[in-house]
């Protein structure tokens, strides 16, 4: 089989194998591992398109999930809301702090929009906290109802394993439809040089609004999909370092890409749960590796960023052209 | 016919005159170069007339419409295109991705048609992609089309990042130095290019330091010195102009020439 049959293949084959998981883990805890991996792998290819392809850095991205959990529970609970409707609901709240975040990006570059996306990270999270009313607090929200669908209910674990990969499946083919047509070629020439860009007639302000927003969007909707996965959310779940955790996924993943950062999103995220992988891992092995998980992530960040510069997905390009070109 | 006219165009920074009341004209079909010892103004001048930058006075109008003021999406959809000092080629696409992304300039799809994949999207798409490889092939560079720009020679940078700006189908294009740091097998072949180009009815301004190129390829010849126009004419002119022989050419001109 060559290279390019094979990269033809690999979707079909990523998508089989995601929808049959639930066939071959009987255990639950298990699935719902890879349910979160799902929820990360989410929230990931939203910041894929904002990173990976057109190159602005947000280190609040957990703020937006945030957003789209909370309206998503203040919704369904609160104002009895069916879950579709709560869930519609907290894509828009997200997509409209994607809107106010997009407003820094249009003045500010690399390290000064890191800080601006950081602050608006960390205000937030304190925003979760101080609403109390809305948000419970630091006590959080509890009694948030399972995810449904009309009359379907998602209630056992496969069936949230099959709405979360699917809500990941249609956000990747939006999102590949995006990069792969016009908008993708603006946001990766943005990246590659505003200049160029501008010269060559793209709406520099249009594009990073418009991927501000899809990528919140996105964030926003995995946190209402967590929130109805496990029914209980509280701030500490939309910090700083959860932001920091999927822009880890991303770098590894690597840019302009989709696929590497899934694939990064799903690995990392099988870290906090090594227990439940390995089945005779002792249990202090699993904590420890547990406790050092932010070193993990960090020390991934560095190894990628020495050697491979471009990620996963890079590495994997370079890999399948050099089958090419033999 | 006159299809670009600048007028009286004044660009200050602080007490720096950058360019000084600066007048000319640009017939249509013809090449006219922009020349002048460095720090002339003429990349000032150049960033005014594509909306990169905006002039302190004066008047640029295309084809009956002011540019002054203009974004520069705005200008290079009116029909200027140009190309930079330092190429601004997006290093991570390839040669016929980055011409592709010119195309933007006359396609209307946006997020939501491409979201969807609807047929017009991926119809503009087609199209775009049609038109690099035409435009490559057009330069003769077609067999780089699909290496990362940041692979790319020198020489090859120059002529995509051309054909890029040839893809916004342009009536006017506005090349900054494009023989620098080229050698000369690249030379000749950017001035075949460039012939090329004005052959199929696109005017050309050129801004350029490399003298036999501007004496061989162009119809008029603007000189700057210090923000001020002190000469324009024909190339033959020019080469005897005395307040351009004391300013910029020196006393080597017919030698050199």
């Amino acid at each position: 089989m060559n290279a390019r049959t094979l990269r033809a293949l690999a979707p079909l084959i990523a998508v089989a194998l995601a929808l049959i998981v639930p066939l071959a883990v009987s255990d639950r805890f298990l699935l719902k591992v890879f349910t979160f991996c799902g929820i990360n792998a989410l929230v990931v290819v939203g910041l894929a398109l904002l990173f990976g392809y057109a190159g602005q850095v947000s280190l609040g991205h957990a703020a937006f999930m945030g957003l789209g959990a909370y309206t998503s529970a203040y919704c369904t609970v609160e104002l009895g809301w069916p879950w579709l409707l709560g869930f519609v609901a907290a894509g828009v709240v997200a997509a409209l702090g994607g809107l106010i975040l997009a407003i820094p990006s249009l003045r500010l570059k690399g390290y000064y929009l890191a800080m601006a996306t950081l602050g608006f990270g960390l205000l937030m999270s304190l925003a979760f906290i101080q609403a109390e009313p809305i948000t419970g607090g630091v006590d959080g929200f509890s009694g948030i109802p399972f995810p449904s669908i009309g009359p379907v209910e998602f209630r056992s674990a496969s069936s949230l394993y099959w709405l979360v990969w699917g809500a990941v499946g249609i956000a990747v083919l939006v999102a590949h439809n995006i990069t792969s047509l016009r908008p993708g070629r603006a946001m990766r020439a943005l990246h590659g040089s505003e200049l160029g860009a501008q010269a060559c007639g793209v709406d520099i302000v249009g594009v990073k609004v418009r991927t501000f927003v899809v990528s919140a969007l996105m964030a926003g909707l995995a946190g209402a999909l967590y929130a109805g996965v496990v029914g209980f959310i509280s701030p500490s779940l939309f910090t700083l370092t959860a932001s920091i955790t999927f822009i880890a996924m991303t770098i590894v993943g690597g840019t302009s890409s989709l696929a590497g950062p899934i694939l990064a999103a799903v690995a990392l995220t099988l870290v906090q749960y090594s227990d439940a992988l390995i089945p005779g891992l002792p249990r202090e092995t699993a904590q420890t590796i547990q406790s050092y998980q932010e070193d993990i992530y960090g020390l991934a960040i560095v190894l990628i960023v020495i050697f491979a510069p471009r990620g996963l997905a890079g590495l994997w390009k370079r890999r399948s052209a050099g089958n090419e070109a033999s | 016919m006159t299809l670009l006219q600048v007028r009286n165009v004044t660009r200050r920074f602080g007490g720096l005159t950058a360019v000084d009341d600066v007048s000319f004209d640009v017939y249509e079909g013809t090449v006219k170069a922009l020349i002048g010892p460095n720090g002339a103004g003429k990349s000032t001048l150049f960033n005014a007339l594509t909306g990169f930058d905006r002039p302190d006075e004066g008047s640029v109008v295309f084809e009956g419409e002011e540019l002054v003021g203009r974004k520069p999406r705005e200008v290079v959809r009116v029909g200027l295109a140009r190309t930079f000092q330092n190429t601004q080629l997006f290093e991570e696409m390839t040669a016929g991705e980055n011409v592709m992304v010119g195309s933007q300039a006359r396609q209307r799809r946006g997020f939501t048609t491409a979201m969807l994949r609807l047929p017009n999207a991926v119809a503009e798409d087609r199209e775009a992609r049609e038109d690099a490889s035409r435009l490559l092939r057009l330069i003769g560079i077609e067999e780089w089309i699909d290496v990362p720009a940041a692979d790319l020679p020198a020489g090859i940078r120059r002529l995509v990042e051309i054909a890029r700006a040839l893809a916004t189908r342009p009536r006017l294009l506005l090349l900054d130095e494009p023989a620098a740091g080229l050698n000369a097998t690249e030379t000749r072949e950017l001035v075949q290019t460039l012939f090329r180009v004005r052959d199929s009815g696109i005017t050309v301004v050129i801004v350029e330091h490399d003298m036999g190129l501007v004496m061989e390829v162009s119809d008029e010849i603007v000189v700057l010195d210090r923000g001020a126009k002190i000469a324009e004419g024909p190339p033959r002119m020019i080469q005897k102009d005395p307040a351009v022989i004391a300013a910029y050419l020196g006393g080597e001109v017919d030698d050199d020439v």
